[in-house]
């Protein structure tokens, strides 16, 4: 007999809220629907009301963990009508706050896909890892999230040699915990028992829906703004972009684990050559002319778009937010159907979902 | 750097485009859409060409032809936000309901959220009895 389950809105294996109903045949979900807008703030709307330096303020606190991304898109887009150009050493500083903030993102999933597997202890020695992570994003800008650091114009605080040394020493020690984890992921048997062959999302689906981020590129699609339509000082850095086959939820944690790792190699170039100068163009409220234009930043989970139009005020005339989330749930229903309803938890997880970024 | 081109079409030309963009492979980046200073709807297909966003603009229309047979949920997901926050409608949108906070949350079966509550009534009394 077939059973219709809801799932959420609010459910223990969901860290925000969501909707999805599973169409079952006893424990086999046969299709499956999600539904948004649990976490609905109104913040476009919002932003219509607020001048640029507030707005953010604002955009900043559309998603707790990629905070740095709202505003760092936002403001490319604001600087790119008003035609201004950001000191390179701001430039440097907003690369180094972004890629620490995809080691902390990437981290948090990574040990909460450990959780949902019931590997608790991994769980606990990937988010000790993240802690060492946070704990300088909050020597660097004052606070563990909503960091303040962008400006229109460049960035609000500089990073001093010795809050270099201190990265650079932050990097060296999360050396062995990383590669720790990398170990497990790779090589441990219950880890890939749970983890290979459940929701799979196969290239040909991926490419035809659109996604993007981690997503994609666990997937098998090689995409990230960063490369595809360098933007800030990216084109100055030697990285790559890793890409696995399978698909499935182990490609989507073992994907994220190679990404630190560029993500390392990104932030040590920055801090060995950070170039000498002013961080900002200022902060008084910048005079922008009507114009529009359309921003995208790779946040950790994905691209991230700001179309922003304006009129020649104070204000911004539209903000249009849309985040990785916004294209990564669509593909949810496809991954859950054949699998178990024990595994349902996991697989909406496994896109890494940031429902209060989707629902804005 | 990143680029940004504005280009105004017409109604007829949304989905001629939308098949030439798929048919090279560029990617919907997203359709974004807003109510300008005299009220008119306009509504923006926006496809990732290269390193820049072409944003491809139709002003002034309250019905306009879906394309997500082409572009799949790429193109449903805002087109059903877009519909459900603005009210523009798309002919060919396979709409399943809300997308947004859906009124038939607690349809079901066999769960105990969606049992109504005079059966679980019913239920726990007899267990009880």
């Amino acid at each position: 007999m077939g059973y219709t389950i809801p799932i959420g809105p609010y459910h223990p294996s969901l860290e925000e809220p969501i909707h999805a109903k599973l169409y079952t045949e006893g424990e086999v979900i046969k299709d499956a629907e999600v539904f948004i807008g649990y976490n609905h703030r109104g913040i476009e709307k919002l932003a219509t009301e607020r001048n640029f330096i507030q707005t953010l303020t604002l955009v900043e606190r559309v998603c707790g963990i990629c905070s740095h991304s709202h505003p760092f898109t936002y403001a490319m887009a604001i600087e790119n009508i008003a035609q201004m150009e950001v000191p390179k050493r701001g430039q440097y500083i907003r690369v180094i706050m972004a890629e620490l903030e995809r080691l902390h993102s990437h981290y948090l999933w990574i040990g909460l896909a450990c959780h949902l597997i019931g590997y608790d202890s991994l769980f606990m020695y990937v988010w000790d890892a993240r802690e060492k992570v946070m704990d300088i994003l909050e020597e660097i800008s004052g606070n563990r999230v909503n960091y303040g650091m962008v400006i229109i114009g460049g960035s609000r605080r500089d990073i001093n040699d010795e809050m270099r040394r201190k990265v650079l020493k932050m990097l060296d020690d999360l050396n062995e915990p990383h590669n720790r984890m990398k170990e497990i992921f790779l090589n441990d048997k219950t880890a890939a028992l749970r983890t290979k062959g459940v929701g799979v999302l196969p290239k040909d689906v991926a490419e035809r829906m659109g996604t993007i981020g981690p997503h994609a590129r666990a997937s098998g699609i090689r995409v990230d703004v960063r490369k595809d339509a360098p933007y800030s000082c990216y084109d100055e850095f030697d990285f790559d972009i890793p890409v696995l086959e399978d698909g499935d939820v182990w490609a989507r944690v073992v994907v994220r684990v190679l990404e630190i790792e560029e993500s390392v190699k990104i932030i040590r170039q920055a801090l060995e050559n950070l170039p000498e100068g002013p961080i900002n163009l200022g902060n008084k409220l910048p005079k922008v002319p009507a114009g529009e234009f359309t921003a995208r930043h790779e946040a950790p989970r994905g691209q991230v778009i700001y179309y922003v139009v304006t009129d020649g005020g104070q204000t911004n005339y539209r903000i249009s937010i849309h985040v990785p989330t916004f294209k990564t749930a669509p593909t949810v229903p496809y991954m859950l159907k054949n699998n178990t309803v024990a595994d349902a938890g996991l697989i909406i997880a496994s896109i890494d979902p940031c429902f209060s970024c989707l629902d804005r | 750097m990143q680029e940004f081109k504005s280009i105004e079409i017409k109604k007829e030309e949304i989905v001629p485009l939308a098949q030439r963009m798929r048919e090279k492979g560029h990617r919907l980046v997203m359709i974004h859409g807003y109510v300008d200073k005299e009220g008119k709807h306009v509504v923006n297909y926006q496809y990732e060409v290269g390193n820049c966003i072409e944003s491809y603009k139709v002003v002034g229309e309250d019905t306009l032809p879906s394309i997500s047979e082409i572009y799949d949920v790429a193109a449903a997901w805002p087109e059903e936000e877009l519909y459900e926050l603005m009210g523009v409608k798309f002919e060919g949108l396979k709409m399943r309901g809300r997308l947004f906070l859906p009124d038939t949350m607690l349809e079901g079966q066999g769960h105990i959220i969606v049992t109504p509550l005079e059966e679980l009534r019913k239920k726990t009394l007899k267990e009880g009895e």
